[in-house]
């Protein structure tokens, strides 16, 4: 029933139509939106291709590493490799990265060595030390937090006059949180160059997309900020890249901030620490997700273009496992964290009572 | 937006676009139809005129030092707290703010509690512990004043909510200006009411200032109504100067959340006659120009001239109503005068329930 001051429904009805996804690449592989397809060079495709099976590959030894007892907290990856990584393809070496626990891959490409991001998982401080030069900040646990940072980073880039972005990730369930809305909001105020990620994988843990908003898009929240915000096929690596590319175009031209919504989906559980999938979704789900597979419409695009084979992959896979390995062994190198390296980790000079407390614990570690 | 600057990428120009379609920015005015009687136009009359001379009062005592603590005055905005709670009865639940005088008288605050309780005194509402900014009174449904910027969200979605789980027809209004509407519980709570279809009323005042801040300096977006798309939830700009306007749409509102269909955001269009708070320089106000023109459209008078066009009321009967209220107001301030400091004792008390 429409009201006769205003009409509620009719101010809504267009709102599903306006936020279409977004697809260059359908799950066969096909090209159905030739008018953005990028003019990426072979051996950049090539190299995107390689980068999600070397994160897959990564992902399958870390869940098993993980099961040994080898890592400690671990969110899987897998099904979200064109989200992760072609929004990263598309961005360069000076822009900052503000990830959330499941965007190791990002940091990793971007220079993370991968030692780090291992002792990451197990907790240990080394983990978080980032290398001079490698912009990003270590993974973001609390779940949305790191928009305000990012708006934060990006108002910085702009103050200095930097060409740089700012860019962030959250999940379908961080953007119910409060953090989400005053970081984009933020940065939408100031023109902040960010570029804020939404990676809808359709399960805060267990909640699925539908009872996290009303919002018929997730996309859509951009709307409360005054932002451009858009809703990508996240299994789609050609449409993220082309997404990402213009959204720091815009940002990089002082037009301020954009937030990409990529509609994708998690193979693996929520995180290892104990997550079970299967009380909150169904094998037919899962099998209609994989019919989208990230990987599999990429090969066959780049075996169209003769740019893929069999072995170019078992190579990368068989690279893939050689490295992981002796990044394990480097991350069971390093030395045992201790309580004192804690304490003097943290400040440039120690206040009184950790000074305090750090004797303490030097004393209870030299017995 | 002028966003839409040439060069821009393809690929967000027509999204840019499609976002302005969105939304209703129109400002609604009051329509040729609207139902009011003689009965309700007396009491919305006289309830405006509680809320102006209320203010002005408090305001001449704070200036002489006689009242303890900070005040913020509800001059200017008077239309939108009694336009609204013009519909609700003492069941429903009302969230209100700093600003928050208004939204009491407007909900059935009894005058002489509320000046009592400003001026600290034993009789007031909260038995003079809470002051301008806490006062609450649960038997008229007001949840209570907030210091806290948007402090009324999570309060007033949880009312709401309390509704709904009862199967009760009752509502809420949450009350919040311009700024609040920046802040992250903003989202939380509009996309919470929306996904479980409280019955919950937002009510912006956008009084064009947080603090002193312009809204346009403080977000991308340019009105707050447009937001609710955010959430699936629509939203409205409405007059705020006039009472007869947001009658209008907060009754469609609330009968929209009485009958189940869930929240609505209303964005009520207004300006504050003083400062943010007392003692406010107020510099960051126009001098002149359309942002004074506006500054001096009296919500009183808008009523005035609207119930004698409208063979609502004669001028006589306005006139009447306005000299009780001075009366009233009167009262309220040599029961007061009156009324005893609360005991020191009394600071132990109202604080354990045991």
């Amino acid at each position: 029933m429409s009201g006769k001051v205003f009409d509620p429904k009719g101010v809504l009805q267009d709102v599903e139509s306006k936020f279409e996804m977004f697809q260059i690449l359908n799950e066969n592989g096909e090209v159905v939106n030739p008018e953005y397809e990028p003019k990426l060079s072979d051996e950049e495709l090539v190299e995107l291709m390689t980068r999600m099976v070397y994160t897959r590959v990564l992902d399958q030894r870390s869940i098993s590493l993980n099961r040994q007892g080898r890592l400690g907290f671990y969110a899987p990856t897998a099904g979200q490799e064109a989200s992760q990584l072609a929004s990263h393809f598309a961005l360069e070496k000076d822009d900052w990265i503000l990830p959330g626990y499941r965007d190791v891959p990002q940091i990793v490409w971007h220079g993370l060595p991968l030692w780090k991001a291992f002792l990451f998982s197990r907790g240990h401080f080394i983990g978080n030390q980032i290398p001079e030069g490698v912009n990003i900040l270590p993974p973001q646990i609390i779940i949305g937090a790191q928009y305000i940072q990012a708006a934060g980073v990006a108002l910085g880039i702009k103050k200095r006059g930097g060409k740089n972005v700012a860019v962030t990730y959250t999940g379908d369930g961080g953007s119910s949180q409060g953090d989400f809305y005053e970081g984009i909001n933020f940065a939408g105020a100031y023109k902040a160059p960010a570029i804020f990620f939404i990676q809808n994988n359709q399960y805060a843990i267990s909640t699925p997309r539908d009872i996290q908003t009303a919002a018929k898009t997730l996309a859509q929240k951009g709307i409360a900020a005054g932002i451009p915000c858009v809703q990508v096929d996240g299994m789609d690596p050609l449409a993220v890249y082309v997404a990402t590319k213009d959204a720091r175009e815009r940002a990089v031209a002082g037009e301020g901030p954009t937030l990409i919504e990529t509609i994708c989906y998690r193979y693996g559980p929520h995180t290892m620490s104990g997550d079970d999938p299967t009380r909150y979704r169904t094998e037919d789900i899962d099998n209609e997700w994989a019919k989208k597979d990230p990987i599999v419409r990429f090969r066959k695009y780049l075996e169209g273009k003769g740019l893929w084979s069999e072995e170019k992959e078992t190579e990368v896979i068989e690279r893939a496992k050689e490295e992981i390995k002796e990044a394990i062994k480097l991350a069971d190198q390093a030395p045992k964290q201790t309580v004192t390296d804690l304490i003097s980790i943290m400040h440039e000079e120690l206040p009184f009572n950790l000074k305090e407390q750090y004797e303490i614990y030097k004393a209870k570690e030299s017995k | 937006m002028t966003q839409k600057a040439k060069g821009m990428p393809k690929l967000f120009a027509s999204v840019d676009t499609s976002v302005k379609e969105l939304v209703d920015l129109e400002i609604r005015t009051a329509t040729d139809t609207a139902e009011l009687t003689k009965d309700k136009a007396k009491s919305m009359y006289k309830s405006m005129e509680d809320i102006r001379n209320f203010e002005e009062n408090v305001k001449r005592f704070f200036t002489a030092g006689e009242i303890p603590g900070f005040v913020h005055l509800y001059a200017g905005e008077e239309a939108i707290a009694v336009g609204v709670c013009a519909h609700l009865s003492d069941e429903d639940y009302i969230t209100s703010t700093h600003r928050g005088h208004g939204h009491c008288i407007a909900k059935g605050g009894d005058l002489k509690g509320m000046m009592a309780e400003i001026f600290g005194k034993a009789t007031g509402l909260c038995k003079g512990k809470g002051g301008s900014m806490h006062i609450a009174d649960m038997d008229k449904g007001i949840l209570g004043a907030n210091g806290m910027v948007g402090g009324g969200f999570g309060l007033a979605t949880g009312a709401a909510m309390r509704n709904k789980y009862k199967k009760t027809d009752r509502v809420a209004v949450c009350f919040f200006g311009d700024g609040a509407a920046n802040e992250g519980v903003f989202h939380e709570c509009l996309n919470m009411a929306s996904i479980w279809k409280l019955p919950v009323i937002f009510v912006c005042e956008n009084n064009l200032f947080a603090e002193s801040t312009p809204q346009w300096y403080s977000s991308a977006s340019r009105t707050i109504a447009e937001r609710a798309a955010a959430y699936n939830m629509p939203g409205v700009r409405v007059n705020g100067k006039d009472v007869v306007a947001v009658y209008e749409v907060a009754g469609e509102a609330i009968e929209r959340a009485r009958r189940g269909e869930g929240p609505t955001l209303i964005e009520c269009v207004t300006y504050r006659n003083h400062g943010h708070f007392e003692g406010d320089e107020q510099s960051y106000k126009a001098p002149s120009g359309e942002e004074k023109e506006w500054a001096e459209v009296d919500p009183l008078e808008v009523f005035r001239q609207y119930a004698i066009e409208n063979g609502l009321l004669t001028e006589e009967e306005l006139d009447q109503l306005r000299e009780e209220s001075v009366r009233d107001i009167e009262e309220a301030i040599e029961f007061t005068k009156e009324s005893p400091e609360p005991s020191p004792e009394s600071l132990y008390q109202d604080v354990f329930a045991d």
